[in-house]
């Protein structure tokens, strides 16, 4: 426990010491040799995302996977640059998922810290940030394709296509599963929510699974989850879809299924910390469920099309720095993005966001966590800013997140992309109809 | 249907005894003193980190870390009635802005100490009731809601049976009259604070197992004790109790049979109608609204 809170104590200083300067500083300080690089030979990175806050297990898990990455590329002789060997720095700058703090944090970060690239969460923080990203044409990154729209150039999805990656995951189950007719689903009411209702809903639909009913939206400020899920389940439906609801909404709303005696099949898009819900509930319980976020020791991951530095070590040192259960959908996907960039740097031999942004997309292209993919999106977002390709099926066997199966999310596009843009359309989620 | 009636009933009770335990607490705050003390959700949040450090980190009884988050929560209180709303007894804006600078300042420290991710709570017991097929009650919910019957009609009690509550009672109707009668205005805002900050302690620590830990979780349930307050009347111990109950059974059945975002609208637009047609709240009176 002391332990614990003097390494708290650490970490929460350097986020709230003197703001993201100290943090990236701390960070510097952990990921930077102290004689492998020039002064001037350092690259840095901004990450602008809730590293505190409800929406913190989405954020911070990026940055401490993001040190690892640092420290092992610093190791291997940092990024080639025109010839040249530069250290890769990260600057931390926590947004609490506000956007007015997303807006300052961009502005500090790039006039401040003189940062090449801004790696966000995105969602409700975008709309901060993109007044600073059209002034200054700095490259941002977020984990939320429904960011993109016409009007967004500077604006990339590489690694996370939320929410259309979940059509894998009920597609898997309808065709492993073709007994689960009937579904429901909840989620809370925001720009996360939203969007990822519209794509389940085209995807149950793709499947032949009917809705019960319209799904339940509730108040992200909500705590107690009981009401949510006696509606739920009232109707004894085959498959209780969670959305995508974050990880302070999963644990509760699971338990809740638990102890109301639910037995039937549940998907979420994510299962952050999943271990705690197996200790609230039980193994038996768990067993089955299915959602979108594998753990990096998955054998799986090691297959050749796999473009992720040695992700069973990656998953080890996470885990022996920060603890098997603090891994986290974000653990490795910022990580994933500086894989991108760091491709496209070195190509373009430049650090600077046109030229990297230009070597990224070149051939319509890109070499995504879990193979190829390629650079799309005009039809749904309006600018083909999103690399989409193939996307992982985890289910729960044992207490343990196993791949099942990796589906091809331009595949099922190709067969029900009228059906997912008709539910867009109904959520007002298309890139024309936000505000 | 009528399953889904009970089971709705069951979740509005749980919901009820811990909301009433948080309002009753706030309303004891602002009827002695007359302060709106905006860090309560915060001290709801300290007894529920009580339970993640003595119950899930130590591993000592469960009862022993509610005692304990109790105890503790209410020496914040006190800590808190000496250095920030005994020297602004005068100013009860300035008893406002330091609770709120306060909150904030509790928010860190507990993330400084515990991190900010959401914390785990081992379940005490996994136990239900099964009534029927469809109606449940968790034993641990039905724990929470005795609790919070024993600990309200202990208040109940001693205010009305004690000199210290007759004492408290009198500092909040008149507190020159009071003071005149020879009553410590100090004490009985220390004892208020006390009790005050100690039923939003247990209030965290006896839900804390049930729901997320975090140094934010404070924010969701100050708002609803705001509602309650206000239309149960500030300054009113009993429309506290019973307008918490009242809410609690609106929302739950309106989330339940509509959804949760138009369960949050219902309970604004009650607070609006109570508004417009008594503005003292259901249970007010007019010199404390």
């Amino acid at each position: 426990m002391v332990a614990k809170m003097f390494k708290n104590v650490l970490t929460r200083r350097s986020l709230l010491g003197s703001g993201a300067a100290v943090a990236g500083s701390a960070a510097a300080a952990t990921i930077l040799p102290s004689t492998a690089f020039a002064q001037d030979k350092v690259v840095k990175i901004g990450f602008l995302a809730p590293l505190t806050g409800p929406v913190a297990a989405w954020g911070k898990p990026g940055l401490d996977g993001c040190l690892i990455w640092g420290e092992w590329i610093n190791a291997a002789g940092g990024i080639n640059i025109g010839g040249e060997a530069h250290a890769v720095e990260f600057v931390a700058y926590d947004n609490e998922y506000d956007p007015a703090k997303a807006r300052t944090g961009a502005t500090k970060l790039i006039r401040e810290d003189g940062v090449k690239f801004i790696m966000m969460l995105g969602g409700d923080t975008w709309p901060g940030a993109q007044p600073v990203a059209d002034r200054t044409g700095m490259l941002f990154s977020t984990l939320l394709p429904s960011d993109l729209s016409p009007d967004t150039t500077t604006l990339i999805a590489p690694c996370e296509v939320h929410p259309i990656y979940n059509v894998t995951g009920v597609e898997w189950l309808a065709n492993n599963m073709p007994e689960l007719k009937t579904a429901v689903m909840c989620a809370q009411d925001d720009a996360l929510g939203l969007p990822s209702v519209a794509t389940y809903l085209a995807a149950f639909e793709a499947a032949g699974i009917e809705m019960q009913y319209a799904p339940l939206l509730f108040d992200p400020a909500t705590t107690d989850f009981a009401p949510v899920v006696t509606r739920l389940i009232s109707g004894n439906p085959d498959i209780v879809c969670l959305d995508t609801c974050y990880a302070d909404y999963v644990h509760p709303i699971c338990e809740q299924l638990f102890q109301q005696g639910y037995g039937g099949q549940v998907i979420s898009c994510t299962a952050d910390f999943y271990q705690q819900i197996v200790a609230k509930t039980s193994e038996e319980f768990m067993e089955g469920f299915v959602f979108q976020f594998p753990d990096f020791d998955d054998p799986a991951l090691n297959d050749e099309s796999i473009n992720f530095q040695m992700p069973n070590e990656f998953y080890a040192e996470y885990a022996s720095r920060y603890g098997a259960d603090q891994w986290g959908a974000v653990s490795w996907e910022y990580a994933s993005i500086m894989d991108l960039w760091k491709a496209g740097a070195e190509k373009a031999g430049s650090v600077e966001p046109d030229a990297v942004l230009a070597a990224m997309k070149e051939g319509g292209t890109g070499l995504h966590a879990f193979g190829e993919a390629d650079w799309w999106g005009k039809d749904l977002f309006g600018i083909d800013n999103a690399l989409v390709g193939n996307w992982p099926v985890v289910v729960i066997e044992g207490g343990k997140a196993t791949i099942k199966e990796f589906r091809s999310i331009p595949d099922w596009y190709a067969k029900h992309g009228e059906l997912l843009k008709k539910h867009m359309s109904a959520y007002g989620q298309m890139w024309n109809q936000r505000t | 249907m009528i399953e889904l009636l009970a089971q709705t009933g069951l979740n509005a009770l749980y919901a009820a005894s811990y909301t009433a335990l948080v309002a009753v607490g706030l309303v004891l705050i602002f009827g002695v003193m007359g302060v709106i003390n905006f860090a309560h959700g915060e001290l709801f949040m300290l007894g529920a980190y009580a339970i993640v450090a003595v119950y899930a980190d130590w591993n000592l009884p469960y009862l022993v870390a509610v005692a304990v988050g109790m105890t503790f929560v209410g020496i914040v209180g006190l800590g808190m009635e000496r250095a920030f709303f005994r020297p602004l007894r005068d100013n009860p804006l300035g008893g406002l802005v330091a609770s709120i600078g306060f909150l904030m300042i509790l928010q860190a420290l507990v993330s400084m100490g515990f991190g900010v991710r959401m914390e785990h709570v081992p379940p005490v017991t996994q136990d239900v009731i099964v009534i029927t097929e469809k109606v449940r009650l968790p034993v641990f919910r039905l724990a929470v809601i005795l609790a919070a019957v024993v600990l309200l009609a202990s208040l109940w009690a001693f205010l009305k049976k004690t000199r210290f509550g007759w004492a408290l009672r009198a500092s909040a109707q008149d507190p020159e009259a009071a003071a005149l009668q020879g009553i410590s205005i100090n004490q009985t805002a220390r004892i208020a604070m006390f009790i005050g900050a100690a039923l939003a302690g247990v209030a965290g620590a006896l839900t804390a197992p049930l729901i997320s830990v975090n140094p934010h979780m404070g924010h969701s349930v100050i708002v609803t004790a705001f509602i309650v307050i206000i239309v149960g009347g500030i300054g009113s111990l009993e429309g506290a109790v019973i307008v918490a109950v009242a809410y609690a059974f609106v929302h739950t059945f309106v989330t339940t049979f509509f959804d949760g975002v138009i369960a949050d609208i219902v309970g604004l637009l009650l607070l609006l109608a109570v508004l417009i047609v008594k503005p003292t709240g259901l249970f007010g009176s007019a010199d404390r609204a």
